[in-house]
């Protein structure tokens, strides 16, 4: 059961609409739920996602608790010296915010599915730029390199007997910094070098571009669309009313 | 008329940085196969660059002398419409595979040519045939060994059907397996009547090549029939081009 | 008792059916020239960053001086083994060509003066001074191999082991490699070399193992020419 990349992208564009669209936890939790099911609809390892979200997590409950210390209003459950803390709708627009950050990266998984010249070709045929369409496809290509890039400085850095956790905090920071620099001008170096090798296969040389292969919807596409689009719709109006 | 046309080529990095390339000349005919070797360092992957149009189209640095391929003067023409004339496989794959697929990679080419679907697909698969690579066609070149890559960078590349085809250390990184289909690959190529210019430190891999050009810090030190050339250990020594 | 010991090693690489080496039994000691030999896809880079420590084995088990190999931080093993990868950049950080070889040194406290004079030495040997001011990503491939390689000898690790060290050298800088490595070899130290230059192997290797399909094929002794015959 394949689907077309771009139908992937109708869903998650709906997905994100109600995620933006709704404001209290209620109906955000439900369609956090909607989503994960979605997402085993099209056979993700729920481990996989647990991998895009954990890196996230510190910074869910960063902006968790912001949120809720600065959206006063309600009941109050702590308050220090008269200044109200934790509050009943401090809590909602926390759990709204965190929520909503779920939904939308849980949903943006979906595209992870789709292999990166599928994906360029859905754009190409929505009436996108080739030449934009193809970053995609190099920045898919390339973000695992970058990090892979990363751990591989920091395995040679330890294998030339620097021990990372012995190193005093001061000389620590100054350390990755001076890491960081050189990393990040191979990775220029490198985009450089791919553009040129691109160019050199005759990218750009004409306006359009011809393909190897095209996406064809099939009637499974037209019908999730459809029911995406249909259901969006009613939950907004229902919304908005 | 000549294949490739380099006349009083010179080159450096930035204005008042080392010369990487001294006033270089030299002709090569339709049809000749010419190998071009040196130390490292000697300015032979700065060639292939300026072979291309990436130099100086794509880099800083000031460039004296002229390249002509196929009588297109590399100053006058962007580096994807010289692509038509002569392709480039750079030294590293790494850093020209970025398709998800090995087939989609080597279509790269024939579509930026906007060639039909039905003629792109032929291609892809005349050079997976020459390449002996069908094993690999849904693979991930990323995921693919060293040598791997080497032989779908050149397919990529490939897939062009340039006139002129010139090589950034193609043999190295490939087993003796490897080195046998790809001298395979030049031979058949060759006698199809392509141009081919291949840079290589290992003179025995480049052996049946017709022309050996040497550089030495950036100039020409020595340009001959290969044979001659790899006879006269005496210079080879001399130019420590022989372990 | 071997340096280095790996006993029943296999691994297969996260999402692969096949495993890329198994039923290794390998000895490795503190002298001599061993060089792993195979086709493209052997193994041969898996079966060194099992050895590193880069890769944990799924089964069976590597010794390091009679320890076994988890038991150690990478740094640990850093000070013992020097590793040098296939492509060169992946182990260049520094902004300078003299620093990246002092950078192990400095930052495992030796002082200055110690580190410009081990620096000065490696880069003289490895014909890296007149570079040594500029950035390593600047430098040709086979002076990035070279800089690879002087980067992790300045430490002077007790056992080298080296992924393809003659991609990307010219004859005359693979005829100085073989020199170092027999000097290497000479001192008490044991290397390793992965390669399918068969020539270079022929004449600088004591001992060679075959590789073929992530499993070791066969093993013979010979004696590393010397390399006054040209």
């Amino acid at each position: 059961m394949q689907f077309d990349p771009r139908t992937k992208l109708v869903a998650i564009i709906c997905i994100t609409t109600l995620a933006v669209l709704y404001n209290t936890p209620g109906p955000l939790f439900l369609l956090l739920i909607a989503s994960m099911i979605l997402l085993l609809f099209f056979r993700i390892d729920p481990r996989r996602t647990w991998g895009y979200l954990r890196p996230f997590l510190y910074l869910f409950l960063l902006l968790f608790v912001i949120q809720v210390i600065f959206s006063p209003g309600g009941e109050v459950l702590l308050a220090v010296r008269q200044v109200p803390l934790i509050t009943g709708r401090g809590l909602d627009m926390g759990a709204s915010v965190v929520l909503r950050l779920l939904v939308v990266i849980t949903v943006a998984v979906l595209l992870t599915t789709a292999s990166s010249r599928d994906i360029v070709l859905g754009l190409v045929q929505l009436r996108i730029p080739y030449e934009v369409a193809f970053m995609v496809e190099v920045a898919m290509r390339f973000l695992p390199v970058f990090r892979e890039e990363l751990a591989n400085v920091v395995t040679a850095v330890q294998l030339r007997g620097v021990d990372l956790q012995r190193v005093p905090w001061g000389q620590k920071m100054a350390l990755y910094r001076s890491l960081l620099f050189p990393v990040v001008y191979g990775a220029l170096l490198k985009a450089q070098q791919l553009s040129e090798a691109m160019d050199a296969r005759g990218f750009r040389a004409y306006p359009r571009r011809t393909y190897l292969r095209r996406l064809q919807f099939q009637s499974l596409d037209y019908a999730m669309m459809l029911l995406f689009l249909a259901g969006t719709s009613v939950l907004v109006w229902r919304q908005l009313v | 008329m000549d294949a490739v046309i380099v006349q009083g080529l010179s080159y450096r990095y930035w204005t008042d940085g080392p010369v990487v390339l001294n006033n270089v000349s030299f002709r090569v005919a339709r049809g000749e196969m010419m190998a071009v070797t040196g130390l490292s360092g000697c300015g032979k992957s700065t060639l292939c660059l300026c072979l291309n149009g990436i130099i100086p189209h794509s880099r800083d640095g000031a460039m004296a002398g002229s390249v002509l391929v196929g009588g297109k003067n590399t100053r006058e023409h962007k580096v994807s419409s010289l692509a038509f004339e002569v392709g480039l496989v750079f030294q590293d794959p790494d850093t020209q595979l970025f398709a998800p697929t090995v087939e989609d990679e080597i279509a790269f080419a024939p579509e930026n040519m906007c060639m039909a679907p039905g003629r792109i697909r032929e291609r892809v698969d005349q050079v997976i045939a020459l390449l002996g690579i069908e094993e690999l066609r849904e693979a991930n070149p990323n995921q693919l060994s060293g040598g791997e890559k080497h032989l779908v960078a050149l397919g990529a590349v490939l897939a062009l059907d340039p006139p002129v085809l010139v090589l950034d250390e193609v043999f190295s990184g490939l087993d003796d397996a490897g080195r046998q289909r790809v001298a395979a690959v030049l031979e058949e190529l060759r006698s199809q009547g392509k141009t081919i210019i291949a840079v290589e430190h290992d003179l025995e891999s480049v052996a049946f090549a017709d022309r050996m050009l040497v550089l030495d810090e950036g100039a020409v030190s020595r340009l001959d029939r290969t044979e001659a050339l790899l006879a006269d250990r005496e210079f080879l020594l001399a130019g420590r081009l022989l372990f | 008792m071997a340096f280095l010991a790996l006993n029943e090693v296999a691994f297969a690489y996260r999402g692969q059916q096949k495993r890329a080496v198994a039923g290794i039994d390998l000895a490795f000691d503190l002298d001599g020239i061993t060089a792993i030999v195979g086709p493209n896809g052997s193994g041969k880079t898996t079966l060194t960053k099992l050895m590193t420590g880069i890769l944990q084995p799924d089964a069976g088990e590597i010794l390091l001086e009679n320890r076994t190999l988890r038991s150690y931080s990478l740094a640990e093993i850093g000070r013992r083994i020097g590793y040098v990868f296939q492509n060169p950049e992946q182990q260049l950080f520094c902004a300078t060509v003299a620093e990246e070889i002092g950078f192990g040194l400095r930052h495992q406290g030796w002082g200055p003066s110690a580190v410009r004079e081990r620096t000065g030495f490696y880069l003289d040997y490895f014909e890296l001074a007149p570079y040594s001011n500029i950035f390593p990503l600047h430098l040709s491939r086979g002076e990035k191999q070279r800089l690879a390689i002087a980067a992790v000898l300045a430490g002077e690790p007790g056992f080298l082991i080296m992924d393809e060290p003659t991609a990307g050298l010219d004859a005359y800088r693979k005829r100085l490699l073989a020199d170092y490595l027999h000097k290497v070899a000479g001192l008490g130290r044991g290397v390793v070399i992965v390669s399918h230059d068969t020539g270079f192997v022929q004449r600088v290797a004591d001992r060679i193992i075959n590789l073929e399909n992530g499993r070791i094929r066969g093993e013979r002794w010979q004696r590393g020419d010397s390399l006054d015959a040209v």
